[in-house]
């Protein structure tokens, strides 16, 4: 009996450690790159002889999606809100991802009904929900004096998000110790240093 | 014959430098507080030990560096920029121990970068970045700005008499008051009533656009902080495009603007000369100099049809022309979007305006507005004196505070800064070209770089090679010191090595 309480908990210990491990590489599984990315969007063109490819996105509609950043501005019935679809949609450093560049999403422009559905917007202690939407996608919005932005006519969550812990360093308090008295020896060290200077006669600056 | 520096010439410098970088230290514990205040401990942790390691070299170089010897010129000079090397040195620990970095050269770039008021980063994902280190890069650029030894002067430098000369090497050389401490204290006057006026603007704007109240507040004192110094930074990726608002803009433009004038031009204002506005020629060159690019770049852009009215067109390029001219850095389009939707004569002319840049005694680089109006007027009084008769004396002047006279002493000072700066601007650009990037591009960036502006058409990333990061980073040094103190303290180790 004993022996099978045992194995049973091996197995569920590295099942959870297995699963624990595999969570980051499943999650990226979940969600394909964009069809455009935003990378794509940012780099098409619309410059005189090389209008193609800015023909080819601006005015076309998409679907989108990445992890909801920062915080949602409601402008009356609309909001903006901002999707990242960068190396740290699903994981961010703090949690243990590599680092992977800098940041990059797009702007969306939606009825401020559907972000009701986004629980958590990314930040340093937040990983944001992930997102997906669908709408039209302009290289030099009229409505927004030129931003680059993606109108949305529907909106998803595909994942909610969660709190992210970033423990303290064992050895980074070590370190902030040892280096902290250092300082306040030396401070006192230079204030005595002084204080003796000024006592035998010679000016202590 | 050089000259070996004596003993007492290395604890004189020691000791200045170790006071400025107590104030670097002291400086931390803003950031230190705002950590502690979102109980993010991990950065909190970074902060003590960043703060600790600036108090054990300023504490450690005051102990063992005591003199009475007061500073000259070339002490000033070196304590400047020596100050500007340990404080980045030191000052990149925050940015190192958050792990948002990929090498120690990456967040010497940024905090290089953040002191001279450039704008450019390589620190990555900083939309998950902690409140504290937003706060610190912020910081950063907000003292760079009004100059890191015009903090010291003002807290830690007792009256000195040497005090002058590392102000001086500090890129500044207006006296405010007949006390240069007294001018170091009017200059943070200025700036915090800027500072307060202008955040609560922007929070105000910032709740009235959705944002929540202590995000509002913290992204407005940030954003100022940016605007004011001409640094460029700005807590999200999408920099100032995050907030999507015509009226966000405008309050940054008058904060860019207002931050790239002349110190003697805020104190000439404050002591109730309004005139001196319309009358200074760097406000003069300023006015002429943003007219023709913003000019150049709207007729450029309207007829390659970027944009989709008049108004979204003007919009946009004069928000980015004012932030290139000002040398801020803030834009609200992607940084490829210089490329992609500007074009090469979209890039040429903003690259031409962070060439030119802000005022002299400002938060800005570049060549500069005085320079500018000095150089035209010398070329003007030129053409008057080829057609006016042989006898004829022709003299010009310019109205900067009080009338000067041009005389060929300051035409040929103006040439050599001009001179210098052109020069770093080509060699930074070869730089980029001989790594593969376009010359138009790669120019962009170099003079971004060496104008301490911080726009970006996409060359700066982490994958760059590591020689272009060290340019970027001398050429942001160079630019911001106006070379001179760089090239003492050169000089100064020149003379360690090879004096007698």
């Amino acid at each position: 009996m004993m022996t099978r309480t045992r194995t049973l908990t091996v197995l569920v210990v590295s099942g959870a450690m297995l699963a624990a491990l595999a969570a980051p590489a499943f999650a990226l599984a979940t969600y394909p790159p964009n069809k455009p990315d935003s990378t794509e969007l940012i780099n098409h063109q619309n410059v005189l002889g090389d209008v193609t490819k800015g023909l080819f996105w601006n005015g076309k509609a998409i679907t989108f999606h990445g992890e909801a950043i920062g915080e949602v501005m409601v402008r009356g019935d609309y909001a903006w809100i901002h999707l990242n679809d960068d190396a740290y949609m699903v994981e961010n450093i703090e949690e243990g991802a590599k680092l992977g560049g800098y940041n990059s999403g797009m702007a969306v422009w939606v009825p401020s009904a559907l972000t009701k559905q986004i629980d958590t917007y990314g930040d340093y202690q937040h990983e944001g929900s992930i997102v997906s939407i669908a709408g039209v996608f302009n290289g030099a919005c009229k409505q927004h004096g030129g931003d680059m932005d993606i109108h949305a006519t529907s909106l998803r969550v595909l994942a909610a998000g969660h709190v992210v812990v970033d423990p303290v360093r064992p050895w980074k308090v070590v370190l902030a110790v040892v280096l902290a008295s250092i300082a306040g020896l030396l401070f006192w060290f230079e204030r005595k240093y002084r204080y003796l200077l000024r006592q035998s006669g010679r000016v202590g600056t | 014959m050089i000259v070996r520096p004596r003993l007492e010439d290395h604890l004189v410098i020691g000791k200045y430098t170790g006071k400025v970088i107590v104030g670097v230290g002291l400086l931390m514990v803003i950031p230190l507080l705002v950590s502690l205040g979102f109980g993010e401990w991990d950065t909190a942790v970074d902060f003590v030990i960043s703060i600790s390691a600036c108090l054990i070299f300023g504490f450690g170089t005051q102990l063992f560096c005591r003199t009475e010897k007061d500073m000259n010129w070339s002490h000033g000079l070196v304590v400047a920029s020596g100050a500007w090397v340990w404080a980045t040195a030191l000052g990149a620990l925050p940015h190192y121990l958050s792990g948002h970095a990929s090498s120690y050269l990456d967040t010497l770039f940024d905090v290089m970068s953040g002191y001279t008021t450039t704008g450019l980063y390589l620190l990555q994902d900083i939309d998950h970045i902690a409140n504290g280190l937003n706060m610190w890069r912020h910081l950063l650029t907000y003292a760079g700005g009004q100059g890191i030894v015009v903090i010291a002067l003002t807290f830690l430098f007792k009256g000195t008499s040497g005090a002058y000369k590392v102000y001086v090497g500090e890129g500044k050389d207006e006296k405010l008051l007949p006390n240069v401490v007294h001018t170091a204290r009017a200059i943070w006057l200025v700036s915090l009533t800027w500072l307060v006026v202008g955040t609560a603007a922007l929070t105000a704007t910032g709740i009235w656009l959705g944002q929540m109240p202590i995000r509002a507040f913290f992204h407005a004192m940030w954003v100022f902080m940016g605007a004011w110094s001409t640094g460029g930074f700005a807590p999200q990726s999408y920099n100032t495009f995050w907030f999507h608002s015509l009226t966000y803009e405008t309050i940054c433009i008058v904060i860019m603007i207002a931050g790239s004038f002349n110190f003697a031009l805020h104190w000439a204002m404050w002591t109730g000369n309004l005139k001196e506005i319309r009358r200074n020629v760097e406000t003069i060159s300023m006015f002429v100099t943003l007219s023709v690019t913003t000019l150049a770049a709207t007729f450029w852009l309207a007829k390659a049809n970027v944009y989709p009215d008049a108004m979204s067109l003007l919009r946009k390029v004069f928000y980015q022309i004012v932030s290139g001219h000002t040398t801020t850095g803030f834009s609200t389009v992607y940084a490829k979007a210089f490329v992609t939707q500007w074009g090469p004569i979209g890039l040429v002319v903003t690259t031409i305006a962070m060439a030119i840049g802000a005022s002299a005694c400002s938060t800005g680089g570049g060549i500069k507005g005085i320079r500018m109006g000095i150089m035209s007027k010398a070329f003007l009084q030129d053409i008057r004196r080829m057609v006016s008769p042989e006898s004829a004396l022709v003299s010009q002047k310019y109205h900067h505070i009080r009338d000067v006279w041009l005389d060929d002493g300051l035409v040929r000072g103006a040439m050599t800064i001009t001179v210098a700066y052109v020069t770093i601007y080509a060699v930074a650009t070869i730089v980029g070209v001989l790594y593969g990037f376009p010359l138009d591009q790669a120019a962009f960036e170099a003079v971004s770089a060496a104008s301490n502006t911080g726009l970006s058409c996409g060359v700066t990333a982490p994958t760059i090679p590591a020689l272009m990061k060290v340019t970027y980073i001398a050429s942001m040094w160079l630019g911001r010191l106006e070379f001179m103190s760089v090239f003492a303290l050169g000089g100064y180790l020149w003379s360690v090595v090879r004096g007698r």
